[in-house]
C-alpha cells in the first residue's frame, strides 16, 4: 500500500544495491516460474546486513582513521618493544624534566623516566583495562538485560529497579570509596569495579533491543512454527538485538580507558610500578610549568585513544542503522 | 487555471546512483475541480505533490526541470520567503498519518489557532474562537469543549478532520490530500471523503487527491491522472477511464482489483514488478510488464498522445487498448 | 458440505489493564475478543472482515496458539488445542500455519531465504530428513513463483510481493492443512496484490488447504472466500456464504460496511445508497450494553440496550429458505440490498 513515506521508501528501496539488480533482472513474470524465470541470470550477490554494513564502513573516512589508530594501539600493547627499546621502569634522576633529545623524543619526566617509552607501555594497560572491562560489562549486561527483556514479568521489574539503583551511584565517588580499600596493584580490582558499575548501562540497552526485536513478526512466525525459547533467543532475537550493544560497548570502551586514567590520577586506580597514562598524568601535573611535555604526551595519547573508540562507535552505529537501509 | 504543473523533473541522489522519481509530469487543476493522481508506491505521485508544495527534502531531492504555475506565478522561481507565504495561506496539504502530522504536546485548539496568529496576526482569543468555528465546520461534535484536548484524545477519523480543518483554516485556493483516508477504516473513510467533497464544493477549492485506490477515485474525482515510474501514462475525465482505459497499465489495474459485486474467477495480474527508479527501462517504462509491448515500445518513449480533447494516453498503441 | 476441520466456540480474549510497577493492580480489561463462534470446513476459505480493533487479528493469533484464550475452545478435528502443551502442541502447530501481514517485519533480516523457508524443518526434523531439506526449499520457492537460485539471498533484496511469497513458502513447508492469513495483501501494491491472491488460490487447490482469510478489504474477501464472518468489537455480527453476506445482508453493520466500500465505477456513485455511520467504534474497555453496535446503529431502539442479540438465524427468516436465512446477531434484522447487482463491464 502506498503511503506518505513513499519517496522515502522508494529511495530506501533504491538504497539496496542488491534489490535493484534483482528488480531489474527479476522477471517474476510467471505465476509459476519454471526453473529460472528470467533469461538473464541475476547478477546481485547475496548480501547480509553485516556485509552491507562493512561495505559502508570501508568507505567511511571516520571509520578508517579511528580503526587505524586502534589497530596501532593494539599493536603497541602487544609488542611495545617493537617501537620502544628501553624499559619504562628504568629511570635516571639526573635527567629529570629534561626536554626532547636524541634517544628520548618526548623527553624525561620528573623521575627521569623516558616519557616516550612510558607512553608506549602505558597503552598496554589502558587497552587491557578497556577491553577486559568492556567484555565483562557486555557479557554480564547483555545476558541479564536480554533475559529480562525476553521473559519480562517480575524479574524484569526487579532488574529494572536494580539498574536504577546503580545509575544513582556517582562513578568517581564510588571508585574513591570502593577502590581505596584495595591494596592489590594489578589491574583486576579496577576492571572489577568497572564491570560492577558498568553492566546496568549495557543491560538497559540490551533489554530495550530485545524487547524491540521480540515484537517483530518473524519472531512470532518462528513461535507459531513451534520454535523453542532458546531458538527464538539465539537465532532470531540475539542477531537482531546485538547491534546497539556493540555500538554502545565500543563507545564505552573509550570511556573506560578515560575512567581508568581518572581513577589512577586520583590514586585509587592502578598504582606504581604499573605503567599507566593516568599515573603519569598524575605524576607530571605538579611540574606542569617546568616540564609540560611530561604531561602533554600521556594526556594526548589518552585523548586520541578515547576519541578513536568513540568515533569508531559512531561509525559503526551509522553503518548498522537500519533506517538508512 | 489554478495550478499548472509543466514538465516537472525531480531526482534523488542515493548511495547507488540517481533515482529519477519524477520524469516530466504535466497536469493542471481548476478551481472547484478534483484531480485524482493515481499510482503505486514509487510512481512519483507524492514526490510531485511535495515539489508543488515546496516541502521536498533538498538534498537528497533536486528539481531538475519544469514549472509549477500557481495562479500564473512560477512557484519554483520564488524565494523561500515568498514561498512560505503561499504555503498554508494559498495552498495546503493533508497527510495520511494525522497523528504524526499533529504536534502531540499542543492542544488542537492551539495548533488550529496558530495559523491565524502567524498568518493573520490575530489575538490568541480570537484565534481560539476561529479554531472552534473550524472544528464545527469539519463536524467535530462538541467543538467548544474538545478544542482544549490533545491530538491523542481523538480517534483516527477525528484527527483526520482536524488535519482538514487546519488545511482549511486560511481558506486556501488549492488543497493537496496525500492518501487522506488510507489509514482509516472503511466506514470512517466514507465520512472523511464525503466531508472533503462537500467542503470543496462549498469553498470552490481545487483539490488534488493522491491515492492508490481506484475505488476512492471513482467516488469523488472529476479527472484522473495515472502515474507510472515518474510519468503520467493516462489522463482522462473519470467516467471515460473506467469504461474504456486507453493505457494498458490502467487497464491492468482495473482488471486486477477484485469487485465487491461479483465473485470473481482468477484475477488478472499485471506481471512483474514496478521498475527501479535507478534503472527505468528504456522506451516505455511499462514495456517489460505490458501484454501489448512490441519492438517500438522498447526504444521509443511514447509521448502523451491526444485520445480526445480531454484525454491523453502515453501508449503507442492507445487505439488498440481503447478498443480491445 | 465437507467435514468441519476447525471449530471455534465461545472464544474470549481479555487483556487485563493494570496499574503499578512492581505490585500490579487490575483496573479493567480490554475485551479484544468477546465470544466468537465459527466453523471452518475442509478445503474452504472463511473470510473474516472487520474494522481495525475489532479483534480479528487476535482471533488469528489464538488460532495459531500465539495467544492463550481467556475462555472458549478451539477444536482441531474434534480435539481442543487451547490446553495442549509440549509435543502435542508442536504436532498441532505443524497443521495450522500463519501468513503475516507485513512482509517487511515477518522475515528475519539476518537469515537467508533458504534458512527462513528451511527453519520449519529444523524445528520439526521428523518432516524431512536433513539431506532432503535443500531440495524441498528449492521446490517451495518454485511453487510460490520465485527463482530457486535465490536461496542464498537476504530478505532485503526482495520487493514486498516477493517477500510475501517467501512468507507463504515458509507457511507451506510443513504441509499444513489450515493456513491463517492475517491481512496478507494489505501491505502490497495494487498491481502485486492480484498476483499474491491468485497464488493463494492456486495453492489452495494444489495442496487441499483450508484458509482463514482475515482482511479489512471487503472486495478481496469476497473474491477469495466461500463464507464470510463480519466482526465488530470482538464479536461476529453476521456470518454466511459470500452470497448471503454481500447480496442479502440482514445486519445493519454489514449493510453500512458494504455501502461504504468505494466501488471502482463512477456510474455506481450516482445510484448507490450510502449508509454513513455516526461516530466512532467504542473503546473495547467499555463495551456498550445489549447490542454492542447500537451506539452507531441507524435503527437502534430501546430494546437494543437491554438485550444481547444472539448470533443465529433471526426469527423473521427462520421459516424461510432464501439466502436471507443466515446467522445474524440483530434484534431487528432486515434484508437490504446495498451492493448494486452485478453489471457487465
Amino acid at each position: 500500500m502506498s503511503d506518505p513515506r513513499e519517496p522515502a521508501r522508494a529511495i530506501a528501496g533504491t538504497g539496496m544495491g542488491g534489490a535493484m539488480d534483482l528488480a531489474a533482472s527479476e522477471a517474476e513474470t510467471l505465476e509459476r516460474a519454471p526453473g529460472g524465470p528470467d533469461g538473464g541470470a541475476p547478477t546481485g550477490k547475496p548480501r547480509s546486513l553485516w556485509s552491507d554494513a562493512w561495505h559502508d564502513l570501508r568507505r567511511n573516512p571516520v571509520f578508517l582513521v579511528s580503526a587505524l589508530v586502534i589497530l596501532f594501539l593494539i599493536f603497541i600493547s602487544l609488542w611495545p618493544s617493537a617501537i620502544a627499546s628501553g624499559s619504562p621502569l628504568r629511570c635516571d634522576l639526573a635527567k629529570a624534566q629534561e626536554g626532547s633529545q636524541p634517544g628520548a623524543p618526548f623527553g624525561y619526566d620528573g623521575q627521569g623516566c623516558d616519557v616516550y617509552t612510558r607512553t608506549v607501555y602505558g597503552a598496554r594497560t589502558s587497552v587491557a583495562v578497556g577491553v577486559c572491562a568492556t567484555l565483562g560489562v557486555a557479557v554480564l549486561g547483555s545476558v541479564l538485560g536480554g533475559l529480562a527483556g525476553f521473559f519480562g514479568g517480575v524479574w524484569d521489574s526487579i532488574l529494572s529497579r536494580i539498574t536504577d539503583i546503580f545509575f544513582a551511584i556517582p562513578v568517581v565517588l564510588g571508585g574513591l570509596v570502593l577502590l581505596s580499600v584495595v591494596t592489590s596493584s594489578t589491574i583486576w580490582p579496577v576492571i572489577g569495579f568497572m564491570v560492577l558499575l558498568g553492566w546496568p548501562q549495557i543491560s538497559r540497552i540490551a533489554r530495550g533491543a530485545v524487547i524491540t526485536a521480540k515484537q517483530n513478526d518473524y519472531v512470532q512466525a518462528a513461535r507459531a512454527l513451534g520454535a523453542s525459547n532458546s531458538r527464538l533467543l539465539l537465532r532470531h532475537i540475539a542477531p537482531n538485538a546485538v547491534a546497539p550493544v556493540i555500538v554502545v560497548a565500543t563507545i564505552a570502551l573509550g570511556t573506560y580507558i578515560a575512567l581508568e586514567a581518572t581513577l589512577s590520577y586520583l590514586g585509587v586506580g592502578l598504582k606504581p610500578p604499573s605503567v599507566s597514562w593516568g599515573i603519569d598524568i598524575s605524576a607530571a601535573s605538579p611540574y606542569i610549568r617546568n616540564a609540560p611535555h611530561a604531561l602533554l604526551w600521556p594526556s594526548g595519547a589518552l585523548a586520541v585513544t578515547v576519541l578513536a573508540f568513540i568515533m569508531l562507535g559512531d561509525a559503526v552505529r551509522d553503518a548498522l542503522d537500519p533506517r538508512l537501509r | 487555471m489554478l495550478l499548472d504543473v509543466r514538465d516537472l523533473h525531480v531526482e534523488f541522489r542515493t548511495r547507488d546512483g540517481i533515482a529519477k522519481a519524477v520524469n516530466g509530469v504535466t497536469y493542471s487543476v481548476d478551481a472547484g475541480e478534483t484531480l485524482a493522481v493515481l499510482g503505486e508506491s514509487g510512481s512519483g505521485k507524492s514526490v510531485t505533490a511535495q515539489a508543488v508544495m515546496g516541502i521536498l527534502d533538498m538534498p537528497p531531492g533536486r528539481i531538475t526541470g519544469g514549472e509549477v504555475l500557481f495562479q500564473g506565478r512560477d512557484l519554483l522561481k520564488l524565494k523561500e520567503e515568498e514561498r512560505r507565504k503561499v504555503r498554508g495561506a494559498e495552498m495546503a496539504m493533508i497527510f495520511q498519518d494525522a497523528l504524526s502530522a499533529l504536534n502531540p504536546v499542543l492542544t488542537v485548539g492551539d495548533q488550529l489557532g496558530e495559523m491565524f496568529v502567524v498568518h493573520r496576526g490575530m489575538s490568541k482569543k480570537d484565534a481560539r474562537a476561529r479554531a472552534v468555528e473550524l472544528m464545527d465546520r469539519v463536524r467535530i461534535p462538541g467543538a467548544k469543549e474538545r478544542v482544549r484536548q490533545y491530538p491523542h484524545q481523538f480517534s483516527g477519523g477525528m484527527r483526520q478532520r482536524i488535519m482538514i480543518a487546519m488545511a482549511l483554516a486560511l481558506e486556501p485556493a488549492l488543497i493537496i490530500a496525500d492518501e487522506p483516508t488510507t489509514a482509516l477504516d472503511v466506514t470512517v473513510q466514507a465520512q472523511v471523503m464525503e466531508l472533503l467533497a462537500e467542503l470543496r464544493r462549498e469553498l470552490n477549492m481545487g483539490l488534488i487527491l493522491i491515492t492508490h485506490d481506484l475505488g476512492v477515485v471513482a467516488d469523488v474525482a472529476d479527472r484522473i491522472a495515472v502515474m507510472y515510474a515518474g510519468r503520467i501514462v493516462e489522463s482522462s475525465p473519470v467516467h471515460d477511464i473506467y469504461k474504456a482505459p486507453a493505457h494498458p497499465y490502467t487497464r491492468g489495474l482495473l482488471d486486477s482489483i477484485p469487485r465487491l459485486d461479483q465473485k470473481g474467477q482468477e484475477l488478472y495480474a499485471i506481471k512483474g514488478l514496478p521498475p527501479s527508479l535507478l534503472n527505468i527501462p528504456p522506451g516505455c517504462a511499462f514495456h517489460p510488464r505490458c501484454p501489448m509491448a512490441r519492438d517500438v515500445c522498447r526504444t521509443d518513449v511514447p509521448p502523451l498522445y491526444e485520445v480526445s480533447e480531454e484525454r491523453g494516453s502515453a501508449c503507442h498503441f492507445w487505439r488498440e487498448c481503447l478498443h480491445g | 458440505m465437507a467435514e468441519p476441520i476447525l471449530e471455534v466456540r465461545g472464544l474470549v480474549k481479555h487483556y487485563p489493564l493494570t496499574t503499578g510497577v512492581l505490585f500490579k493492580k487490575q483496573v479493567g480489561s480490554v475485551k479484544a475478543v468477546d465470544g466468537v463462534d465459527f466453523t471452518l470446513h475442509r478445503g474452504e476459505t472463511l473470510g473474516i472482515v472487520g474494522e481495525s480493533g475489532c479483534g480479528k487479528s487476535t482471533v488469528a493469533r489464538m488460532l495459531v496458539n500465539l495467544e492463550k484464550p481467556t475462555a472458549g475452545v478451539i477444536r482441531y478435528k474434534g480435539e481442543d488445542i487451547t490446553q495442549l502443551t509440549g509435543k502435542a502442541l508442536k504436532a498441532v502447530r505443524r497443521n495450522i500455519q500463519m501468513v503475516f501481514q507485513d512482509p517487511y517485519t515477518s522475515l528475519n533480516p539476518r537469515m537467508t531465504v533458504g534458512d527462513i523457508i528451511g527453519e520449519p524443518y529444523e524445528i520439526h526434523p521428523e518432516v524431512a530428513p536433513k539431506g532432503d531439506r535443500g531440495r524441498r526449499v528449492q521446490e517451495l520457492l518454485e511453487v510460490v513463483g520465485l527463482n530457486p537460485e535465490y536461496i542464498n539471498r537476504y530478505p532485503h533484496q526482495f520487493s514486498g510481493g516477493q517477500r510475501q511469497r517467501i512468507g507463504i513458502a515458509r507457511g507451506l513447508a510443513l504441509r499444513p492443512e489450515i493456513i491463517v492469513a492475517d491481512e496478507p495483501v494489505s501491505a502490497l501494491d495494487v498491481s502485486v496484490q492480484a498476483q499474491v491472491i491468485n497464488l493463494m488460490e492456486r495453492l489452495q487447490n494444489e495442496f487441499d488447504l483450508s484458509y482463514i482469510f482475515i482482511a479489512h478489504d471487503l472486495s478481496i474477501v469476497r473474491h477469495i472466500s466461500d463464507r464470510v464472518g463480519v466482526m465488530y468489537l470482538g464479536r461476529i455480527m453476521e456470518i454466511g456464504t459470500d452470497e448471503e453476506i454481500y447480496d442479502h445482508p440482514t445486519h445493519p453493520y454489514t449493510q453500512a460496511l458494504l455501502s461504504a466500500v468505494p466501488v471502482p465505477d463512477p456510474e455506481a456513485r450516482e445510484h448507490r445508497e450510502r449508509i454513513i455511520l455516526a461516530g466512532d467504534v467504542p473503546s473495547p474497555t467499555n463495551i456498550p450494553s445489549g447490542c454492542r453496535f447500537r451506539t452507531r446503529c441507524f435503527k437502534a431502539r430501546e430494546r437494543c440496550a437491554l438485550e444481547v442479540p444472539a448470533l443465529a438465524v433471526p426469527a423473521e427468516f427462520r421459516l424461510t429458505t432464501g439466502p436471507a436465512a443466515h446467522d445474524s446477531a440483530c434484534l431487528f434484522a432486515e434484508e437490504k440490498q446495498v451492493v448494486p447487482p452485478e453489471e457487465t463491464r
